[in-house]
Parts: C-alpha cells; structure tokens; sequence
C-alpha cells in the first residue's frame, strides 16, 4: 500500500502534477530521533504523535542529533563528534538524497538548523587547526551544496537553534577545544569561555555569557519558546559540584540561572544531556543520563517542578501535554499532566536527542 | 513538586545516613595508592628543584634524571584527576598535554626571546600561562633542539630553576590539600560534604581509572598512531626526551593498581583484569622502540595498534563488568559525554 503511493507520488512528480511532498507524505512524524539497534547497526526513526515508530531509516555510523527541513520530509542526520559527514534523507523513501562532507580542515558538532525558508542549512563545525567555531553554510536547493561559512562567536559550538518567525540563529558555544589527532580530549579547560552568540546574516548580534567564576560550565543544547526565549542546558567541567546547570536568556537581557537545592542539583551529575520548552512555554524539562533523571521546572519562576526517574535518559522534546521522553534503554513515553506513560522496546536504544519535527 | 519512580527495582537509591561506616576499598585506595603516589611527587619535585638550582645546564645528567624521576612521579597519578589537583588548576601547571596548537614552545620562546622578568619570583611565574609551566614545558627546555640552547645562557638558566621552583611548589600544595582534608573528605562522605555517600566517592574512583585509561588509549598512543595512511610520530608524548612507551608502561601500571583495589574480593573478575593488564604490558615490552617511531612502518605499526587495542580490551573490562558491579551508571548516553 506505501510502496504503491510512493510509486504512485513519484510518477504524478515526475509529471508535474502535484506539489513536492510534504512530512504528511513520510508518515506526518512529530519526532525525529536517532537509535542504536541489537544488532549493532544505527536508524534514525521518524516518531509519530502517538510516539509510534513512523518510519526506520539506516544510518552509516552512530547518530547524534537531527535537523527537520521546515516544509519538506528531509531530515539531516549527523554523525556523532567529531563527525566528517552528514547524511540528507528523504524521510518519504527512506533514500538518501545528499551526503555533506566537512570541509578540509573541518568537522561537524552533531546539530544543524535551517533557515525559516528552508532554503539553508546552517552546521555547527570546529576550524580545529585554529580551535575556532564556525557555522557552515549548505544550499538546499543545489543538493546541499557548501557554499561559505562564519564565525560562531567562541570555541566549540555544540547546539545552533533559529528563533521562531526570523532567521536569527542562535549557537551554543560550548567553549570546549578539541582537534581530532587528540580524540574527545579537551584541550583547554583551564581557560574555556563558553558563551551563547545570536547571529542574522552571518554577523553576531549578541553574545551572552557566564559569570566568570562559572566559565568551566560548557553552554551545550538550546531549547526555544514560543516568544525566542532561549533555555540552555550545561555540563560542568569543573572539579565537584556546580549548581546551576540550566539557564535561560532573552536578547537584550542578563542571563538567568535555574538552580535546585542541592540534592537535586547533584543528581543531574553536572551533566544535562537535552532540554526542551513546553509548548506554551511555561516549562522547562531537562534530563540527565548520567543521574538518571529528567527535571521539569517552572520557567517564570524558576523553581524545580517535578522530577522523573528514568534510567540512561536523554531526548526530550514537547508533546501536547507535557514531555516526550526517550532513554538509551529503550524507554520512549510521555510525562504529562496524568503522570509518565511509558513503553520499552528492546530494539532501539535512542541516542542523545528527541528532534521535533 | 512531584517525585515519580519509573523504574522502582532498577534503581536502588542509596541510604544516606549522617555517619557512615568508612568503606575498606576506599581507605586502602586512598592509603596505598593515592597517598603515596603524592608523596613520592612532592618529595621528586622537591629533588628537582634542588637539582636545577645546582646544575641548571639542559644537558646536566644530575639535573635529566631529577626530572624523570619527577616526571615518572607525576604520569603515576595523572589519572587523579580531582580535588587538590583540579584547585587552581593545578593539575594544568603540571602538565600541559596534548598541545595541538604548539602553545608550550610558542610560549617558551617568547619567554626566552623577551627575557621576561616574570620569572624573578616564584609568585610572578606562578601567573605564567599554564602552557609555559609544568613538565611538558621542562621537556623542551632540557631536549628540545631548539628550546634546550635558545636565547641568552644566564636567562634560559633562570628560566629552568623557576620552572622546577613551580614544580615543586604545585606538587607540595597537592600533597598539603590531599593530608590537609581531602582524604577524609573522600574517605568519610557526609550529607553536607563533597562526597555525600560511598557510591558518590566509588563513582569519583571509578571515573579516575576509566579516563586514566581512555587518556592512554586515545592520547599516549592514539596520538602517534594518527590513522594509516597520516601516522604522527611526532605527536607522541615526549618524544624528545625518549619517554612516550615509559609513559603508557607507568600509567597502566599505575591504573592496574586502581583496578585491582576497585575489584576487591572477587577473585574471578581480579584475575581477568590482572591477566588483561600483564598481556598489554608484555606486548608493550616487545616493542623496543620507546618513542612510538614505528608508527609510520606498517609491521610495527601493527603491534602499536595491538597495545591499543589491548588497553581498549581492559576499557571493555572496567566499563562492562567492574562499572555494573560497582553500581556505577553506564549507560549508552550516560557515557557519551555530549
């Protein structure tokens, strides 16, 4: 029945005759998410609504995150750090349509964004000869071309986010140095100033940053609401404990730090791996892999709201009610107004993040 | 707020008490592996500041083992990487590496080439970016073609001293902070202090051994390794000084030391972490080529991957087997470290 509509599309394509296809083509996914299977091998997965499987594509290597084109069922799936390639699907025939090698000199974070048109591609890439971010610039229309690149205002930009109704885009510049010949391993620590640059055509805008006292605190993954506000999650590089791992920024304002008491900051291990907004805005979800916990706090006033354990969990992205959840045990559920509601499935073990769609 | 357990048989939550029983693992750990190790660096640096004051000459026997010795001192708890090492950053002033971007002879020469009065004092040199500090610094100044014989004899003598002086000093601080406190500390966690239970201190052990590991398989001989077709013998750890191998010998010895105390009583997973380390301390000892040169031709270079993999295969060991037994978290996103 799908083999025969596909068939069917492409001929009426081919001709001309109906518009290109849209995500409502791929099986309308609401998520995008990136898995390890038994048998050794990676997917990305499209997740529907209901947070039933969608669709399962083949992946060359361990993902990290995705990035949905705005109209179009393609998504960009990267490998994980220190990837050289990115892999375009079609998410309609689970074809890829495009691979992007990094540059000379270059290699990808693991996020993109694209522009509100979708016209571009923007990735987060390390020029590691120099230890300076870049943001990459790829045309969608002639097949994700490389067409230029600019500075992503620090070192070691993770997540690039675009506010909602304009092209700004937003980086986290985890401030973490890192070249290849030395593996993961950091090679600045002492000195790292990781900061939150807004671009708009390639030129910074703003750049928000830490406390000095805080600069070992990598800005790594962004979440928008609704009106660009921008909450982002951390990992502390420190020695021993730090506080505030979540913080929240408006253009033009200070940076605000969301704290738990410290018990609960320290279940998040120092380490939030994904956050998200609800989708009115009002909260905040972060989990921790490495505590095993997800945090949902109050964005206005910035008080811890609930906690949910869960082990090894990661995605989190907003659903209707609440939060969909995903863990690298296989755990994909929701945390909603009626409580967790949660399936396991032994086949897929999801990776880092829950991309929405 | 709202606390909701998914997974209540999964996870067993810790029972925290206001004084808890001080574990035997964790004081045997800190008694016969941390603390000593400390010891013997303090007291090394200390011989190689001596040395250095006497006999400040690059080429000066006295003053070259000094600083192995030290140096020896140092690779055998590199992989302590918490607390009294990580205040001030000191851990950073002792050693710089891997340096990427060649910042330590950069900052050496411009040292040298200015003859900056930064280092009348050990409190000024002590303000010295961290890549100009340390042992890796030392290196070039005693082995380092160029380095060893640059700029002006009296300045690069002085240069020398206050690099052993700060040596010496960071090393004693180490030492003080970890008798100071920071052995109790860790020895009897408390709800108020840096470690509020057994697990949180078995977890700080635990990472301890893991990164030490991952540090000497991805670092010490990934570095050099490069990929088949880019070795980089020239990115082994200290090449010029002819002690790259000496560096991977002490650090798993070191680390199997850790290991073997994590592993406590049970015997069958003792002897298979022991038996794992040994197989990649005989081949590492078979190789004869104590700076990794091989690298660049492919039957040696064969064998150099063989060390790595077998350091991986103890990695597989740590993680999969002594990480669940110790209840520490190691999951697929847990371990990411993204």
């Amino acid at each position: 029945m799908q083999a025969n509509r596909r068939r069917f599309l492409g001929g009426m394509l081919a001709a001309g005759l109906i518009p290109k296809p849209t995500w409502a083509d791929a099986g309308g996914p609401a998520y995008l998410a990136a898995a390890a299977k038994p048998d050794g091998s990676f997917a990305l997965c499209g997740i529907g609504r209901a947070l039933n499987i969608t669709f399962e594509i083949p992946l060359p290597a361990r993902g990290h995150a995705a990035a949905a084109h705005p109209t179009r069922p393609q998504a960009v799936a990267f490998a994980r750090r220190p990837g050289r390639f990115a892999v375009v699907i079609d998410c309609v025939s689970g074809a890829v349509k495009a691979q992007l090698d990094a540059p000379q000199g270059r290699h990808f974070y693991g996020h993109g964004a694209f522009s509100q048109d979708g016209d571009w591609l923007f990735t987060t890439e390390n020029d590691y000869e120099h230890g300076q971010g870049r943001i990459g610039v790829w045309d969608v229309s002639k097949g994700y071309t490389r067409v230029g690149e600019f500075h992503s205002g620090g070192v070691g930009p993770h997540d690039i986010k675009r506010l909602p109704g304009s092209d700004v885009l937003v980086v986290a510049n985890g401030g973490i140095d890192t070249h290849p010949d030395s593996g993961r391993v950091k090679l600045n620590i002492a000195t790292m100033q990781p900061n939150l640059t807004y671009l708009d055509q390639g030129q910074i805008i703003e750049v928000a940053q830490l406390p000095p006292e805080m600069h070992k605190n990598s800005i790594r993954h962004l979440a928008i609401g609704p009106r660009g506000q921008v909450a982002f999650g951390m990992q502390w590089q420190g020695d021993g404990q730090m506080s505030a791992l979540i913080g929240q920024h408006r253009q033009s304002q200070p940076i605000q730090l969301i704290g738990a008491d410290d018990d609960h900051a320290r279940e998040l291990g120092g380490y939030i791996g994904s956050i998200a907004y609800s989708r009115n805005g009002k909260m905040i979800a972060v989990t921790s892999p490495r505590g095993g916990v997800v945090h949902q706090y109050d964005a206005n006033d910035l008080t811890l709201d609930q906690v949910f354990e869960l082990q090894d969990v990661c995605g989190v992205a907003p659903q209707d009610r609440g939060f969909a959840i995903t863990s690298g045990r296989g755990d994909i559920g929701g945390l909603g107004r009626d409580g967790p509601a949660f399936a396991q499935s032994d086949a897929l073990r999801w990776d880092n993040h829950l991309v929405e769609v | 707020m709202r606390r909701i357990l998914l997974i209540a048989f999964a996870v067993a939550a810790p029972c925290i008490t206001a004084a808890q029983a001080a574990d035997p693992v964790v004081a045997k750990i800190i008694d016969t592996h941390i603390l000593p190790r400390f010891e013997t660096l303090a007291q090394s640096s200390g011989q190689l500041a001596d040395a250095a004051a006497t006999d400040c000459t690059p080429k000066s026997e006295t003053l070259r083992a000094a600083y192995g010795r030290a140096f020896d001192a140092w690779v055998a708890v590199s992989h302590l990487r918490f607390g009294p090492t990580e205040t001030n950053d000191r851990a950073f002033a002792l050693a710089f590496w891997p340096d990427s971007r060649g910042v330590t002879p950069r900052t050496l020469a411009s040292l040298i080439t200015d003859q900056d009065p930064v280092i009348a004092t050990p409190q000024e040199f002590s303000q010295v970016s961290i890549a100009g500090r340390g042992f890796y610094a030392m290196e070039f100044l005693l082995y380092d073609d160029t380095i060893s014989t640059a700029g002006d004899a009296a300045y690069h003598c002085a240069l020398v001293q206050a690099v052993a002086t700060d040596i010496a000093a960071t090393s004693a601080e180490i030492l003080a902070d970890w008798q100071g406190d920071y052995a109790a500390r860790l020895l009897n966690p408390s709800p108020n202090g840096t470690y509020r239970s057994q697990e949180e201190t078995v977890q700080e052990l635990f990472k301890a051994l893991t990164t030490g590991l991952e540090f000497t398989s991805d670092t010490r001989l990934g570095r050099p390794l490069g990929s088949f077709d880019k070795p980089r013998p020239t990115r082994a750890e200290v090449w010029r000084s002819g002690r790259s191998v000496r560096h991977v010998k002490i650090s798993l010895e070191s680390l199997e030391n850790l290991m073997l105390l994590l592993v406590g009583d049970n015997a069958d997973l003792a002897a298979r972490s022991k038996h794992a380390f040994e197989t990649t301390l005989s081949k590492l000892g078979i190789l004869n080529d104590p700076v990794f040169a091989g690298v660049t031709d492919p039957q040696t270079r064969l064998k150099i991957e063989v060390v790595q993999q077998s350091v991986d295969a103890i990695r597989d060991i740590a993680r999969q087997e002594l990480g669940p037994e110790l209840g520490v978290a190691a999951g697929f996103n847990a371990l990411d470290g993204d």
